[in-house]
C-alpha cells in the first residue's frame, strides 16, 4: 500500500509483504533485547551520572556536574587513567609483536604444527579468572618464574606484592595469553597472501627475512596489524578480571585501572553510584573516541 | 584395514604437500638446519605456553597444599590416583559445589541457545529479507560492539536491582543474550550462500522462516559451529557481570566460585584443591575445544578479518 511505485518496479517479488513481516518478526527479539539491555542502561547510566543516587536509602536528588567533577578531581581516577595507558601502551604493544612472531612461526608447515599451534591457543580460551590464579603460582615467590630467576642467581621476587612488579606480572600475564588469539588473525592474514607475490618478490631479490618483512608482510598485513590494535586497545582499556582476582589494585594503588575504580565506586561505597557512573561515561568517552580515531586511521590506511 | 589405513596415510601424506607447495613456498627453499631450527621453536613455545598448565595438572595429583621450590616437574614424584580422588572429594564437598557447577552449566546453555537462536534469525533476516530500514537497524545493531559491556554495567546493575532481579537466573541470564557479534557472524554467513538454493523454496511457498529452518540454517553449519563456540566461551567465563548481579552464594557460577575459594583459607592458598577447581572450571572449555578447535580458527578469521 505505501510502495506502489517499488511494487510496480519489482512485479518478479510476489511476497514482497510478507518478507518484510518476517524481517520484522526475526529481528523483534534482538532488537527488544539490544533497546532493553543495552541501549536503556546507556541513557540510564548517563541519567545516574547527573543524580545523587542510592538505591537502598531510596535518596535521591539532582547532582548536575558534580559527580563528573568528582571524578576528574580524584587522584585515584587519574592514577587508575594513567596506569592502564601504561598498560595499554606495553601490552598492546608487545602482544602484537609476539602475535605476529607466533604467526610466523606457524605458518610453516610440518607434521607437529597444527597440534602445536593448537596447544598455544589454550590460554586464549581459558577463564581469565583461573589464569589468573594459576599466573598467582607462576609468579608467586614459589613459582616457575623465580624457578627459572634462580638459575641466574637472582633473589626470589614476590611479584604480586611488589609496588614495581605487580603490574608488569599482569602485563607479561596478558600478553602471553591474548597473543595466541590475534595470532590467529594473522596466520588468516599470512594465508590470504597470493603465493606467487612471494615468489615473484624473490626473483626481484627479496630474499632475506627482514627484506621480506619490510617490503611483503608489512604492507600486506596492515589491515590485520590495526584490527589487532584495535581490538587490544578496546581490550585493554576495560582491563578488570585479573586486577581484581590478583591484586584488587594494589599494592599502593600500583594497579589501580578505571574498571577498579567504577566498581568499588559501585559496590564498596555507598551513595556514590552517580560518581561511578560518571566515571564509567568518562571511560566510554575515551574508548569511542579512540576507536573513531582509529576507524578514521583505517579507512585511510585501507584504500591507500 | 590395514590398507585403508595406509592409502589414508598416503592421502594425508599428499594433502600436506600439497598445502605445502600451494600455500607455502617459502618452505621448499629453506635447509635442513632451519627446518629443524624452526621446529624446535614451535615445541619450545608449546612448552612455555602449557609448562603452567602442567603444574596446574601434577598438583591435583599431589597431596601438599604448598607451593614448593624449586617447582617439582617430575610428573611421578608423590603423584597418585588416589591424592586426586582425595582432592576431588574434597573439593565436591566444599560449600555448594555441585549446586555451583550446575549453576555455571544452567546458565550458559540458556546463554548459549538463546544467544545463538536470536542471532541466526537476525543475522538471516538482516542477509536476506528487504524491509525497510534494514540497513539503519543492522548498522545500528553493529554499533553496540562499540559500547563496552563493563562500561554499561553499573546501570544495568541497578536497572535489575529495580525491578528485582539480583540474585536471580534471570537476572544474570537476560542481559547476556544479546550478542551483535553472532548477529554479525551470521549475517556475514548468509550473503556467502547462493540466492539461488533459496528461490526453488519460495517457488514452492515456503514463508521465509520455514525457509531458514529447513534450508539455509542447515547450510550454515560452520557458522553455528563458531558462534556456538564463542558465545560458550564467553558465558562460561564472564565474571564481572555475575560478580556484579548475584549478592547470594548459592548462585555462585564457577568464575565467581575461584574467587572465593581463592581467598577463603587466608593468605595461604590450598594449592592442590585450588588447582583442582581450576581444572574442574577448565574442563568443559577444553573439551569443546578438542572437539571443535577446527572453528575457533574459523571463527577468528571469520569475525575478525571482515571487521
Amino acid at each position: 500500500m505505501l510502495s506502489t511505485g517499488r511494487q510496480n518496479k519489482k512485479t518478479v517479488k510476489l511476497n514482497d509483504g510478507m518478507e518484510s513481516r518476517y524481517g520484522y518478526i526475526l529481528i523483534a527479539p534482538l532488537l527488544l533485547l539490544i533497546v532493553v539491555f543495552i541501549f536503556f542502561p546507556a541513557f540510564y547510566s548517563f541519567a545516574i551520572s547527573l543524580f545523587y543516587y542510592n538505591p537502598f536509602g531510596h535518596q535521591i536528588h539532582f547532582a548536575g556536574i558534580s559527580n563528573y567533577a568528582e571524578v576528574l578531581h580524584s587522584s585515584l581516577f587519574a592514577i587508575s587513567v594513567l596506569n592502564v595507558m601504561y598498560y595499554t601502551a606495553v601490552v598492546v604493544t608487545l602482544q602484537t609483536i609476539l602475535a605476529f612472531s607466533l604467526a610466523m612461526l606457524f605458518n610453516y608447515r610440518f607434521r607437529i604444527t597444527r597440534m602445536s599451534r593448537a596447544l598455544v591457543f589454550v590460554p586464549a580460551i581459558t577463564s581469565p579468572v583461573a589464569l589468573s590464579i594459576i599466573f598467582i603460582w607462576v609468579f608467586s615467590r614459589q613459582g616457575m618464574v623465580n624457578y627459572f630467576l634462580s638459575m641466574f642467581g637472582v633473589q626470589p621476587i614476590n611479584f604480586f606484592f611488589s609496588t614495581t612488579f605487580a603490574f608488569p606480572a599482569i602485563m607479561a600475564m596478558n600478553i602471553f595469553s591474548t597473543a595466541p588469539y590475534f595470532m590467529v588473525m594473522y596466520l588468516a592474514g599470512l594465508q590470504a597472501i597470493p603465493p606467487h607475490i612471494l615468489e615473484a618478490a624473490s626473483l626481484d631479490g627479496i630474499r632475506s627475512g627482514w627484506k621480506r618483512f619490510r617490503y611483503i608482510y608489512a604492507p600486506m598485513l596492515s589491515f590485520t596489524t590495526f584490527l589487532v590494535v584495535v581490538l587490544g586497545v578496546i581490550g585493554s582499556m576495560q582491563l578488570f578480571d585479573q586486577v581484581f582476582v590478583i591484586t584488587g589494585g594494589g599494592p599502593a594503588n600500583s594497579t589501580y585501572v578505571p574498571l577498579i575504580y567504577i566498581y568499588n565506586r559501585a559496590f564498596l561505597y555507598f551513595g556514590t553510584l552517580g560518581v561511578s557512573s560518571a566515571a564509567s561515561f568518562i571511560l566510554f568517552a575515551v574508548i569511542m573516541a579512540v576507536t573513531l580515531l582509529q576507524r578514521r586511521y583505517l579507512k585511510e590506511l585501507r584504500w591507500a | 584395514m590395514e590398507t585403508f589405513n595406509v592409502t589414508k596415510e598416503k592421502k594425508k601424506k599428499n594433502r600436506i604437500k600439497r598445502v605445502a607447495t600451494e600455500q607455502n613456498s617459502a618452505i621448499l627453499s629453506i635447509g635442513r638446519v632451519k627446518k629443524v631450527a624452526i621446529q624446535l621453536m614451535m615445541i619450545l613455545a608449546v612448552v612455555i605456553y602449557v609448562l603452567p598448565f602442567y603444574w596446574m595438572m601434577l598438583k591435583m595429583f599431589r597431596t601438599s597444599i604448598f607451593a614448593h621450590f624449586p617447582p617439582n616437574l617430575n610428573p611421578l614424584s608423590g603423584t597418585s590416583l588416589s591424592n586426586f580422588v582425595q582432592n576431588l572429594g574434597s573439593v565436591w564437598s566444599f560449600g555448594s559445589f555441585p549446586r555451583w557447577y550446575f549453576n555455571s552449566i544452567f546458565v550458559t546453555l540458556i546463554v548459549l541457545f538463546s544467544s545463538v537462536f536470536v542471532g541466526s534469525i537476525a543475522g538471516y533476516a538482516f542477509a536476506r529479507l528487504n524491509f525497510r530500514g534494514r540497513e539503519m537497524i543492522f548498522y545500528t545493531v553493529l554499533g553496540t560492539l562499540m559500547i563496552p559491556f563493563p562500561v554499561v554495567s553499573v546501570a544495568s546493575y541497578v536497572f535489575m536491582l529495580n525491578i528485582g532481579w539480583l540474585s536471580t537466573y534471570q537476572g544474570i541470564i537476560i542481559p547476556e543474550i544479546a550478542s551483535a557479534l553472532n548477529v554479525f557472524l551470521f549475517r556475514q554467513y548468509f550473503l556467502t550462500i547462493p540466492k539461488e538454493v533459496e528461490e526453488a523454496a519460495k517457488l514452492d511457498g515456503l514463508n521465509p522462516f520455514q525457509i531458514f529452518t529447513k534450508i539455509s540454517a542447515p547450510m550454515a553449519k560452520p557458522a553455528f559451529a563458531a558462534s556456538f563456540i564463542y558465545t560458550f566461551i564467553g558465558s562460561w567465563n564472564n565474571f564481572l557481570w555475575p560478580l556484579m548481579v548475584i549478592h547470594s552464594k548459592s548462585l555462585y557460577t564457577l568464575p565467581l566460585v575461584l574467587n572465593f575459594f581463592k581467598g577463603v583459607n587466608g593468605i595461604q592458598i590450598y594449592w592442590n584443591e585450588m588447582m583442582t577447581v581450576v581444572f574442574l572450571t577448565l574442563l568443559p572449555t577444553l573439551i569443546i575445544y578438542a572437539i571443535f578447535e577446527r572453528y575457533f580458527v574459523e571463527g577468528i578469521s571469520f569475525t575478525g578479518l571482515k571487521g
